[in-house]
């Protein structure tokens, strides 16, 4: 009777009935007359499949027998937890937050594949004037590249390295519901599987923005997208409401705020924006998946609905996104520039402050995005200055690292290269953002390869530069095995020259005129994409070295010590990999998170006294 | 051991040479590759301007990365080094620098973006219809229709922009202008074209597999060519409609 335990197999099962039954009732409906859509039969059919996977891989179980007033079976709650070495509890409906975190890590890199692989085809139709895929096939492939990209840079560092570190960050033994983060893990696997498949769909070819009426008139992939976003949507506000409580009420004694790993303050900040903001582009997704199913009009300008309505509603969301996405990267790098410079982080309370601030600012710039959409020209002065003023608290974060790396005693391990990569990268990001948040600059910019590169900067530049960061810097503690540092140090030199040469040249393509989503160009511009895609063929190929350490490096790299990097944060301070708890005993702390070089802080050892 | 002072002064010195160095380098650049247009003028000096405060910024951050690098290294060293929290005068320098900057940067922003918008008043008004995937133009004028733009040289333009399916976005690269065509609104945008020529004119606003081909070609001639050329211009099928009123006077 194994195969009917609560597990993959039994949730597979129970996503075909769920599937069955919400389409097949429809389809039944359609034969005997009803006038059904296939959107219908889609809509009905993925939501019953997504309850029927829950239930089968045992997500409301514990929740149901409580509810109906019977005992639960301590023992088996035990068991959810998993048993630590038992590589089936990374595929099974696991509470401890450290394999949950695993699991977050393990998918974001699956997809963060996919996606790439999506690239190499956009950047093989772009490498010479001409077609080769197709007009359609390229609109399809760039949209399905977005989408999946923003997923790996919304959930990676999050769901993946928040979860592992967040609780054992601050002497807790786990996140605040465990049951509800594991909810949040398995809501994602039927989504992404949804938007992997979306080309039998008919493939979506609006981009991961869906702007109406474009989106409205799509092939049923539109749809699907549309589905799995708003399911995305519903994992990230339970995740950000577990963070928060796990932050706020779950820290050992004397770990106060102003104690707390910028990392974890990172967190907190991008914890709050995915609760306040995500709920409002599930709404507007929801009122798009309304007008494409249910035949309402609320963004249909025939029939009296706005189509800018949606936008606003979409950047509202997407733009504090864009903080989501790169946040919890300025975290793990101002976490790991201590260690590796051997100095206390400079003006730490400045840059809580500054993550607070981009927090709250992040909320009043959104229609930066919408400088030629034909709103209300009045309006583009205010976001204009938001916009501006945002790059102040940004700005601290590079105080921040260059302040600490500033008379240091600098490690050039592989964690302190990416970091510096991180920096460079950011900052380009940064500079030419400003360029697309002056009016007079975007009008001509908007929607060219400059903003392609703008945002290949800060959001490869904030997330990934953070989670490659972050990844290795913490893969001792969450594997127990040291990385190869020669591998890691050929990943980060390939990585960062063929990033480079990709994006840099993208600056002058767009300069030049060449626009977004094209799957053509002028041939004067042919020489240039050529090299683009010859650059970006090797940060493929500098991935698969990434891939190969980790794997190689997780079955037989050298044992780590518990602390390696001589790190006084609490994560540290217990054993690689942690035991199941976390801690032996949890720890008391007493002093600041970096307090390297003596000063008024404790050794290492003696900082969190058991 | 170098003093912490002299470092300081090295890496400060290093910063002003290669800063001035890279402002004068990026002040003699015209960046928008074409100007026709008054409006692409005032935005090639914004970004001009945009680019040489940018190089400092730039130089600061990757001196202060370089230098440290280089000289920072610990080099086998266990040691930690100095244990410092913070530099209020620092700090407080940075954000003050910071906050000069933004509301520097908005006025003049503000101040360009007013110089584009300019009022709302114009010599000559042509209509455009957008939809998948081509361009219509009327020239309320005359009734002309045609599938070209064609404008006056040196003399304010009211676009009128409408789309009847899906977002498009009107860009002549030249003229420095975009404005999307969004349906159930009108939106519009002025231009004053300095160059006679012809120039590329595309959607810049992804709407569907034609998008990739979705151009246009934009003629600036003088006034007399202008009035010949739309004397030749069969008024459309939908041309019954009466000239309208407004702006349109010149002609």
């Amino acid at each position: 009777m194994r195969a009917l335990k609560p597990g993959l197999v039994r949730a597979v099962v129970g996503a075909a009935i769920g599937a069955v039954i919400g389409a097949g009732s429809l389809i039944l409906a359609g034969i005997v007359g009803m006038e059904i859509t296939d959107g219908e039969i889609l809509g009905l059919g993925y939501l019953l499949a997504l309850i029927g996977f829950l239930f089968g891989i045992g997500a409301f179980r514990f929740w149901l027998t409580w509810a109906v007033g019977r005992e639960v079976n301590i023992e088996e709650e035990h068991a959810a937890h998993g048993t630590a070495g038992d590589w089936r509890r990374y595929f099974l409906f696991t509470t401890d937050h450290k394999v949950i975190g695993v699991q977050y890590l393990a998918t974001a890199f699956t997809l963060f594949l996919v996606a790439g692989s999506a690239a190499m085809l956009m950047r093989f139709e772009l490498a010479q004037p001409g077609l080769v895929l197709g007009k359609e096939a390229y609109n399809e492939i760039f949209s399905t590249h977005g989408a999946m990209m923003i997923t790996v840079a919304l959930i990676s560092i999050v769901g993946g390295l928040g979860n592992y570190l967040v609780p054992i960050m601050i002497g807790a033994r786990d996140m605040a519901f465990p049951k509800t983060n594991a909810l949040s893990y398995w809501l994602l696997p039927l989504p992404i599987l949804l938007v992997a498949i979306n080309p039998l769909l008919g493939g979506f070819d609006s981009g991961w923005t869906a702007y109406p009426p474009l989106s409205q008139q799509a092939n049923l992939g539109q749809q699907a997208y549309l589905l799995a976003f708003v399911t995305v949507g519903v994992a990230s506000i339970l995740s950000a409401i577990n963070f928060l409580v796990t932050v706020f009420r779950m820290r050992a004694s004397g770990m106060s705020l102003m104690r707390m790993p910028i990392f974890v303050w990172a967190l907190t900040v991008t914890s709050v924006l995915g609760l306040v903001a995500t709920s409002v582009v599930a709404g507007a997704f929801t009122m798009l998946l309304f007008d494409r199913v249910l035949g309402t009009s609320f963004f249909r300008a025939s029939r009296g609905g706005d189509v800018i309505l949606f936008q606003h509603l979409f950047w509202f969301y997407s733009h504090p996104a864009v903080y989501i996405m790169g946040l919890p990267g300025l975290g793990a790098i101002l976490e790991i520039v201590p260690v590796f410079a051997r100095k206390p982080l400079f003006a730490y309370p400045l840059a809580v402050l500054s993550f607070i601030s981009i927090g709250v600012l992040s909320f009043m710039v959104w229609a930066h995005h919408m400088f030629v959409s034909g709103m209300a020209t009045f309006f583009h002065i205010p976001i204009m200055f938001t916009t501006e003023l945002i790059s102040v608290p940004t700005g601290i974060v590079f105080l921040s690292a260059l302040g600490t790396i500033w008379m240091g005693r600098l490690h050039f391990k592989v964690p302190m290269l990416w970091v510096f990569g991180f920096i460079w990268a950011f900052l380009i990001g940064g500079i030419t953002g400003v360029f697309l948040a002056d009016v007079p600059t975007d009008l001509t910019l908007h929607d060219t390869y400059f903003v392609v590169a703008h945002f290949h900067y800060t959001i490869v530049g904030g997330a990934i530069f953070g989670l490659f960061a972050g990844t290795y810097y913490w893969f001792p503690k969450i594997t127990g095995r040291m990385y190869s540092e020669r591998l890691g140090k050929l990943h980060f030199w390939w990585f960062t020259l063929a990033f480079n040469a990709t994006f840099l040249p993208m600056f002058w393509l767009g300069i030049e005129g060449m626009r977004r989503r094209v799957a053509d160009y002028p041939p004067q511009l042919g020489g240039v994409n050529l090299w683009v895609s010859f650059a970006a063929f090797n940060i493929f190929l500098s991935v698969a070295v990434f891939v190969f350490n980790i794997v190689r490096s997780w079955r037989r790299g050298p044992q780590a010590e518990a602390n390696p990097w001589r790190a006084q944060t609490l994560e540290w301070q217990t054993a690689s990999p942690p035991p199941i708890q976390n801690f032996d005993h949890i720890p008391t702390v007493s002093s600041g998170p970096y307090e390297y070089g003596g000063g008024l802080g404790v050794p290492a050892e003696g900082r969190a006294t058991p | 051991m170098t003093p912490p002072r002299r470092h300081l002064w090295i890496a400060a010195a290093i910063w002003a040479v290669l800063s001035i160095v890279g402002a004068v380098l990026v002040a003699g650049i015209q960046i928008i590759p074409v100007i026709a247009s008054r409006e692409a003028g005032i935005e090639n000096s914004a970004f001009v301007l945009l680019a040489v405060l940018s190089v400092p910024v730039l130089m600061f951050v990757v001196v202060g990365l370089a230098y440290s690098a280089i000289w920072f290294r610990a080099n086998g060293d266990e040691a930690d080094g100095p244990p410092i929290h913070g530099h209020r005068g620092f700090q407080a320098a940075w954000l003050g620098i910071s906050f000069a900057l933004v509301i520097g940067l908005f006025a003049y922003g503000a101040a360009g973006l007013v110089d584009i918008r300019g009022a709302q008043t114009a010599d000559f008004e042509v209509q455009v219809s957008a939809e998948q995937w081509a361009w219509h133009f009327t020239y309320p004028s005359t009734g002309a229709t045609s599938k070209e733009l064609h404008i006056p040289v040196g003399q304010r333009v009211h676009i009128v922009i409408n789309s009847d399916d899906v977002i498009h976005s009107f860009w002549v690269p030249a003229f420095g202008i975009k404005q999307d065509a969004v349906p159930g609104r009108t939106t519009e945008i002025y231009v004053t074209a300095t160059v006679a020529g012809t120039y590329p004119g595309l959607c810049a606003e992804l709407c569907g597999f034609g998008h990739t081909n979705m151009r246009f070609t934009t003629v600036v001639s003088n006034r007399a060519a202008l009035k010949a050329w739309l004397r030749k211009q069969k008024p459309g099928s939908e041309g019954s409609q009466p000239p309208p009123s407004g702006s349109e006077s010149a002609s």
